[in-house]
This record gives structure tokens, sequence and C-alpha cells, in this order.
């Protein structure tokens, strides 16, 4: 394993699905799926060795009636190890998205560090983000966390930027860049122009 | 050109199904400045909302004419390139926006909707660096996100660097001075000031007298329960201060 960063558009790149880290070995991985694209995602990590490190985020971008789940689970089967995750996603027309992440925590795992965050903002009424963040933790010496919210885009924020002059549009616009920003921040400088470009 | 910049008449308006502002009469000519003082809950903050188009309120009756046009029918970045401009009681925060990129798309959705060509970026930083001296920003304030972690005094100076960018023709202040100590006020008001031009007016909303011994204005108007109650000049700033709201009827 190396610990360079692998981005992965689904849809356009194979994208991995299971993989075993032994100690002190790392990985970095940026999920994109784009608008328009129904997907599966399962993505499993087994951490077998003490030392690892894993940084995974993604980002999913829903404007119609795409499908779109993601399954994430990482496994601290080793202590010592530090997991993180980020999902944002953008769910808008009459799509639907979902978000399962599992952290599991074996015993004898100790000093584990991992944390889970899944954002949503939804466009429409129509529109679905379902968030399903779960800890499952048998040892006791460890730092974990999860969160995840599902919002709308703050109507406060776009009239402020509207009585600046920028428009409605490009005001949502804005805000929804400045959401996925932390992942977008990910990616090599075109693919960011070509994924804000679909926002 | 029209010497009158403003004209409300009549204006009902409020929010939620309750009326707030029951009947405004207020003309503002070029080069004015007009002071609307009022107790809490007089409508002062309605009728701000009501002038850049607050989407959750409501008019129920009367016209607003700005520089000729309906004002009314006008979105609220039609008004702002038409040269509205409001100083939020309440300065928004926007993460992941950067003041730069926020005034960058500000300035440069105005120039689009005035058929002008985007605003070159030498040009754009040279008039950042000199409004953010205006009211003394610091060179790092332009890549912090809009008003993200900033203290009042810090929102209220960037509400007054961003009306110095945009250069309105007509500014409201809506109690800019909440929340300032004596220095912030002063850079606040130096700024607002320094904007002063005879075809530039605004509408400075307040509760106190402190921020019209600095920004001094033309004409003062009392606010009480949804009417202007009196008209006047600075004297009434005067009167207020010394024997309170319930003195004027």
């Amino acid at each position: 394993m190396t610990a360079s960063p692998e981005v992965f558009v689904v849809g356009r790149d194979a994208v991995p699905s299971a993989v075993r880290l032994d100690g002190g070995e790392s990985l970095r991985w940026t999920f994109v799926v784009p608008p328009g694209q129904s997907c599966e995602l399962c993505v499993e990590v087994d951490l077998e060795g003490p030392g690892c490190e894993v940084d995974i985020a993604g980002v999913y971008l829903c404007k119609s009636d795409e499908k779109v789940g993601i399954r994430v689970l990482v496994r601290h089967d080793s202590g010592s190890c530090v997991s993180r995750q980020l999902f944002k996603g953008i769910v808008g027309g009459r799509a639907v998205a979902e978000f399962d992440g599992l952290i599991y925590v074996k015993e004898g795992a100790q000093k584990t560090k991992a944390y889970q965050e899944n954002h949503t903002i939804l466009l429409s009424g129509e529109a679905r983000a379902e968030s399903r963040p779960q800890l499952e933790i048998y040892a006791d010496d460890v730092e974990c966390s999860h969160g995840a919210t599902t919002g709308y885009l703050d109507p406060a924020q776009e009239f402020y930027m509207r009585s600046r002059g920028i428009p409605e549009a490009e005001a949502k616009q804005l805000q929804m860049l400045a959401f996925v920003a932390p992942v977008l921040s990910r990616l090599p400088e075109a693919l960011q122009e070509e994924i804000k470009a679909l926002i | 050109m029209s010497d009158l910049l403003l004209e409300i008449k009549g204006l009902h308006a409020g929010i939620a199904g309750k009326e707030i502002l029951k009947g405004i009469d207020l003309s503002v000519r070029r080069g004015e400045i007009h002071a609307v003082m009022g107790p809490n809950g007089a409508g002062k903050s309605t009728l701000s909302a009501v002038l850049t188009g607050r989407p959750d309120y409501q008019v129920t009756a009367g016209t607003v004419t700005f520089a000729g046009r309906n004002l009314l029918e006008m979105a609220p970045e039609e008004r702002a390139w038409a040269g509205m401009f409001m100083s939020f009681q309440y300065p928004v925060e926007i993460p992941g926006v950067s003041i730069t990129n926020f005034m960058k798309a500000a300035i440069n959705a105005r120039r689009k909707a005035q058929g002008l060509p985007e605003m070159k970026p030498a040009e754009f930083l040279k008039l950042m660096k000199e409004k953010m001296a205006l009211v003394q920003m610091k060179g790092e304030f332009a890549r912090r996100e809009v008003n993200v972690g900033f203290s009042g005094g810090e929102k209220k100076r960037n509400e007054i660097f961003q009306m110095a960018m945009l250069e309105p023709v007509f500014s409201i202040l809506d109690e800019t001075d909440s929340g300032l100590d004596v220095d912030a006020l002063k850079i606040v008001a130096d700024g607002v000031n320094s904007l002063r031009s005879p075809e530039r007016s605004g509408i400075v909303i307040t509760h106190y007298q402190r921020l019209l011994q600095l920004i001094v204005p033309d004409v003062v108007h009392v606010l009480k329960d949804g009417r202007i109650v009196r008209t006047g000049g600075i004297e009434l700033v005067d009167q207020i201060e010394n024997e309170g709201y319930d003195s004027i009827a």
C-alpha cells in the first residue's frame, strides 16, 4: 500500500471495494459521484496492523432522479490506528441518497481513533437523504465520533448575497461550492474545475 | 434627473400575516441623509427589510419609487444593481466563501448586469486594498470567510467595507451602531462620511443618538408603532435623548 492520494470518479474509474492494511500503512481515498450517476458504492477497509492511517472522503451530487447508496465499513481489528471519513452530498430533484457508515472497533484494539461525518444538503422537497452512521466498539480506550446533518441552503445567506447584487442562482451555487469545498480541495485542480462546473 | 431618489407612499407591510408598517410616507432627495429613529418594535427593521426586498416580508399596500423605478417589483439583486445597499443589523456568516470571492462575485454580477466586462484582477485588488484601509482592515481580512469568527465590530466594519466597494447611491444603515464600542463606531462613521456626496443618499436607522452625532442627518423621522409620528431636524434627536420617545406623540 502506498500513501499517495487516490481519486475515484464513479462511472469513470474502477472503484476499489475492499482493502486490508498492515501495520503502519496508510491510504487517502476520495470518491466523486457526479450528477446523473446512480451507484451503489461499497468500501470496506480492514486495519489489521497497528499504526495505520485511513482518510476517506467523498462527495455526491445528485440533481434529478439518481439513486446513490454509499456504504463504508472501517474495521479497526488492530489498535493504535486512525481513521477519518467525510462524506458530503447535495441532493436535488427526486434523487435518493443513502449513507451507511459503520466503524467497527474490535475487542483489544485500544488507542483507536475513528471519526466519521456525513452532511447533506437537500435542494428540493422531493429529494431524500438518509444517513445511518454507526459505531460498534468493543474496546474501552478509544476516541470515536460520528456526526450527520441534513438541511437546506440557508435563506439568510442567500438573501445577504443577493442584497450585494449576486443573482439568486449564483448565490445558491456559491453556497453549494462552499459546502463541498472540504472534499473538492482534495482533488487535482483540473478535476476540481470540472466538478465545480457541474454544480 | 429628478432630485427625488426614493419615494415611499402609504406603505403597509408585515411578516407572517402581522402588519408592522401601517402607512409610511417618506421621501429622500439626492445627497440627503435621513435618520429613522424609534423604540424597539416600531418597525425600523421591517422598513429596511422591505426596501431591500427580503422575501419573507409582504407589502400589502403602498408604493416605493427608487430612481424612477417601481422598487417593489425588483429582485433584491436588481435593487443592488440599481445602487441600493443595506448594512445589516446582523451580518450573515458564510462559511467557505472568502471576502475576496464574495466581493468579486458581487462586483462582477453588477458589471454583467450593466453589460460591462469583469473587473481586471489588478484593478480589483487595488480597490480592495483602498477600501480595506478605509475601515482599517488588515491584509489577511481579504482571505477570511465572510463574517465567520468576526467580532461585532469587525462585522460592522465589514458592512461598511462592502458599502465602500459597491459605491451605492442609496445606503441603509440598519442599527449599524448596535454592539459597537466607541472606537469601532468612529471607524464606521468615518467610513460612511467619506462616502457622502451630493449624489448619494441614505437612511440611518437607529435607536440611539450617538451615531447621529457622528453621521449628522439632514432630516430626522420618528417611527412609532409602524407610523412616522414626527419629522424634523437634528433637534428631534436631542429631544429624544433628553425626554425619551414618550415625549413624542
